[in-house]
């Protein structure tokens, strides 16, 4: 058993699992805005950063940890309502690339603002748990406090947005604004709200994976952490469908699995060109994703 | 147009050729850069006569494009023998860009689809014309450059085999992944590539011996290279600027452009939709290819972190400030590009920003930025669209 | 009761109501027939302000509706079953019926028991995907949707459309029975004229926009002229 527990194998699979989580709730980051308002926020990953230089490099060092996240999730979350209601909303009925565009405009005056207060170099996050591995017979598990410190968090997370949108009259809301708008409307709901309530949503689970990944300290925050966490979890969005939640977990933990194999047995450059190989063999099956209940369309 | 109207414009030109040639007589001392410049003011004056006369441009709308492409190729190649080694650089690091520009304009503008990748896809021209370059020294550069274009071709292809049956942001978001992974994948082929150090030319492109026949002896070397790599950049940029608006006005274009307009009704009128869409795309990454080949040339070396994911963003940036989808805007965003840092570098100065502090460090990616966001909200199409819409405005 | 007054609507270069004034009374059933582009579902998408007036008076006993939102519309007790009834297919439909019930003042397990009394089949399906009911099924799970928030006026958009003739009756007595057990005022927009004229007591006619006839329904089933050219109901 514990010879089986410290094996490479298992090594790399629990390894996997905890990156994996990260991209999950990335793309469910991104599915959370996607299907209410079919706009893929490239900005996600730079809103989450700005959210945590606002909750741990405005804050004094010295404060405590937890508050700095439950600041970096209020911030992140205000940001996102703002920027429905500031940029998304002039988008609605567009071409689809003037979104895409504004987005990715957003995301290059964030990165820009970011490095202009705090500059590039990177800033390293209190660490709220060890991050050496657990020891079994002296060797190490592939597993530290600090990686099931993310695996809970993410857990926890997709627990209360799961709740959330599945059991809650305002869950209910929520759907029904993103699935058929108009319908909404006419039994009261009021959608605007929802839209905007849905990026807020969006960009709190954000915040709370930037400061998961800033608080690795190999990782560190700077401008532009989240770029490659961003691509990731996106690939795991798409691949797992951008209209759905579960396809969402469900890709990023198995992403996550494959990719530290690939990392592991080949070579760590070819981790992100195998996502990508991932990417377009799956898009060219599935192009709505795998798990996706989306029909084509027709005129 | 009548014949009066016709004799008349081309007395006005003939009279204008002999005052562009006395003038370039009067300012040049050496007899043999007076021909030269003779010479390309006969051009222009053929040219403009051609494109002024009467149902020349209706009738010959290919030699039109072509007149065109070479009078601006030939004004460019004239003026920059005058500028200085620092407006040249600028200039062929413009022209470049542009080449980059025209090609994601044209993916825009024929099929509706965006790239957030196309500097990595210039990133691979560079490599190419490097790693080239590195192994076979006695290529003439047109060569070499055209092995960029299908480098990057191909790649493009590969990337945009989904393209198939994608929509916008999906695609989008691929080449956004293909351009944060681009360091990686350099790295991955490090032997090849010289990984994190990049590539030097094994040889500098200079002037070949016919043109330096042309300077006088006095010239510096530097400034007769400095000439010759803008122009070697501008008239690139102008093949590719002619291929490109036929490209645009050609069947395949317009048909293209139907497709951006409604896809299901395009392929219901018979139109592939699905190769329209890649061809689009492998064009696109062609271009950019071709541009980042031009810049290794220009830099004489390439390094990775030149093409990094920033890189696709000013791309796109540039591209739509100037007018996604037109040719136009393309041309002004490599003229914005061109001239960006003198801009900015001005703003510092003139604002008292320490020129080495963060925020002056970040003042292009936060000016660009926001032009980016205020442009798609408020003028989509950008500075070309303005431009049109108010001359529209003034003829009516 | 329900004042349309002199109300003009277009979208972009189409006049697609032009000066339209009625009345809805209340505790009865109203009709609005026409063909095809008549304009009548664009007159109820004006009522609750799905569309907005260029000019013209939307009011319900005496509270102006124009210029409200849909949203608020809504919460002063108009219900709206749209064209195509507006199922949310991948909803249940309790999940529908809960949605509907979100802006209902009393607790929810009443509201449902009333609908499932009603409606019995769709306390039978309680579970089910709205996706599987057939197309009955969904008219009449659109209504209790509608009815579950417990409007004062409720607005019809063709429930008959695509159903078997034999349902369409069923429904029609049905909505005919809610009106005079209730006292709910009804709006039904209804191309098919027969079945709506059997159980309306005032009849409005649209032609391109424009009222044409408005008279007790039995008047306009007995009218040939309008029959002919405004309803084509040829014998």
């Amino acid at each position: 058993m514990s010879a089986l527990l410290t094996s490479r194998n298992v090594a790399d699979l629990l390894g996997g699992v905890t990156n994996g989580v990260i991209y999950s709730l990335v793309a469910l980051s991104l599915v959370l805005v996607w299907r209410s308002t079919r706009i893929l926020n490239f900005a996600q990953g730079a809103m989450a950063m700005i959210a945590t230089y606002i909750g741990f490099a405005i804050l004094a060092p010295s404060t405590n940890y937890w508050i700095s996240m439950a600041v970096a999730i209020v911030a992140g979350m205000v940001l996102g309502g703002a920027t429905e209601r500031v940029i998304v909303r002039a988008l609605y009925g567009k071409p689809e690339i003037n979104p895409v565009v504004a987005m990715v405009g957003f995301l290059l005056v964030l990165e820009s603002v970011a490095a202009a207060i705090w500059s590039t170099s990177s800033r390293g996050l209190p660490t709220p748990f060890s991050m050496v591995d657990w020891q079994l017979n002296h060797k190490p598990v592939a597993m530290s406090p600090f990686a099931l410190y993310e695996i809970i968090t993410a857990v926890v997370v997709m627990s209360i947005i799961a709740v959330l949108f599945e059991y809650t009259k305002l869950g209910l809301q929520l759907r029904a604004a993103a699935i058929a708008p108009e319908v909404s409307r006419l039994l009261g709901v009021r959608v605007g709200r929802m839209l905007t309530l849905g990026w807020m949503l969006s960009s709190g689970v954000g915040a709370i994976t930037a400061v998961l990944v800033a608080s690795n300290y190999f990782t560190g925050l700077t401008p532009t952490t989240m770029d490659g966490v961003f691509a990731f979890g996106f690939i795991a969005a798409a691949i797992g469908g951008l209209d759905s939640p579960v396809g969402a977990l469900v890709s990023g933990v198995a992403m996550g699995v494959v990719l530290q194999f690939v990392g592991d047995y080949l070579n760590s450059n070819a981790i992100i060109l195998v996502a990508l190989g991932m990417l377009v063999v799956s898009l060219m099956l599935r192009p709505n994703g795998l798990f996706s209940a989306e029909r084509q369309r027709r005129v | 147009m009548g014949p009066v109207q016709a004799n008349q414009r081309f007395v006005a030109t003939t009279v204008l050729s002999v005052l562009v040639v006395l003038t370039s007589w009067l300012g040049v001392a050496a007899p043999r850069d007076a021909a030269a410049l003779s010479v390309a003011a006969v051009i222009v004056v053929i040219g403009v006569s051609l494109l002024t006369a009467s149902g020349f441009r209706r009738d010959h709308p290919v030699a039109t494009r072509a007149v065109l492409s070479l009078v601006t190729v030939d004004v460019l190649v004239a003026a920059s023998s005058f500028w200085s080694a620092t407006v040249n650089s600028n200039l062929a690091i413009g022209a470049a860009m542009s080449i980059v520009l025209l090609g994601l304009s044209f993916l825009t503008g024929s099929s509706g689809q965006i790239s957030i990748g196309n500097g990595a896809f210039m990133g691979v021209g560079a490599f190419t014309v490097a790693i080239w370059a590195n192994h076979h020294t006695s290529t003439p550069i047109a060569v070499v450059l055209l092995l960029a274009v299908v480098a990057g071709g191909l790649v493009g292809l590969l990337l945009g085999l989904p393209a198939t049956r994608l929509r916008g942001p999906y695609l989008a978001g691929m080449t956004l992944a293909f351009a944060v992974a681009f360091g990686a994948i350099l790295n991955l082929f490090g032997s090849w590539t010289g990984g994190d150090s990049g590539l030097q030319l094994p040889y500098a492109v200079n002037a070949p011996p016919w043109v330096v026949h042309f300077y006088s002896s006095a010239t510096s070397s530097l400034t007769v290279n400095s000439v010759w790599l803008a122009d070697v950049a501008i008239v690139t940029t102008g093949v590719a600027l002619f291929f490109m608006a036929n490209l645009f006005a050609s069947r395949t274009g317009r048909a293209m452009r139907l497709v951006r307009d409604n896809d299901v009704a395009a392929e219901l009128v018979g139109i592939s939709l699905p190769r329209a869409r890649v061809v689009a795309f492998v064009v696109s990454a062609a271009y950019a290819a071709l541009g980042g080949g031009l810049w290794t040339i220009i830099n004489n070396a390439v390094t990775p972190s030149t093409y990094g994911f920033a890189l696709s963003i000013t791309i796109l940036s540039l591209v739509v400030i100037g007018g996604i989808g037109t040719i136009p805007g393309a041309i002004i965003g490599g003229v914005i590009y061109a001239f960006s840092a003198n801009v900015i570098s001005w703003i510092t100065a003139h604002t008292g920003l320490n020129p080495q502090g963060n925020v002056a460090s970040q003042l292009n990616g936060i000016i660009f930025g926001v032009l980016l966001v205020v442009t798609i909200l408020f003028a989509p199409m950008g500075i070309a669209g303005i431009v049109r819409r108010w001359f529209a405005r003034r003829s009516r | 009761m329900i004042r349309v007054d002199g109300v003009s609507v277009a979208y972009g270069a189409v006049q697609a109501l032009r000066d339209v004034s009625l009345e809805a009374a209340t505790g009865a059933i109203t009709a609005v027939l026409g063909a095809n582009g008549a304009g009548k579902t664009t007159l109820l998408r004006t009522i609750s302000g799905l569309a907005t007036p260029r000019s013209g008076t939307v009011s319900m006993d005496e509270v102006v509706l124009t210029g409200k939102r849909t949203e608020d519309i809504v919460r002063v007790g108009v219900g709206h079953v749209p064209e195509g009834r507006g199922v949310i297919a991948e909803f249940t439909v309790e999940e529908n019926l809960r949605l509907g019930a979100m802006i209902a003042p009393g607790p929810l397990g009443e509201a449902l028991a009333q609908q499932y009394e009603w409606f019995p089949v769709l306390g039978e399906r309680r579970k089910q995907a709205a996706a599987t009911l057939s197309g009955g099924e969904r008219q009449m799970l659109a209504m209790a949707r509608a009815l579950i928030a417990g409007p004062s006026v409720l607005l019809l958009d063709e429930p008959s459309l695509g159903l078997a003739p034999l349902v369409t009756a069923q429904l029609m007595h049905t909505v005919a029975d809610l009106c005079s057990t209730t006292g709910l005022t009804v709006i039904l927009v209804e191309q098919n004229a027969r079945s709506a004229l059997r159980i309306a007591e005032r009849a409005v006619v649209l032609y391109l926009g424009r009222v044409v006839a408005d008279d007790e329904a039995a008047v306009v089933a007995r009218d040939d002229q309008l029959r002919q050219y405004y309803l084509g109901m040829v014998e």
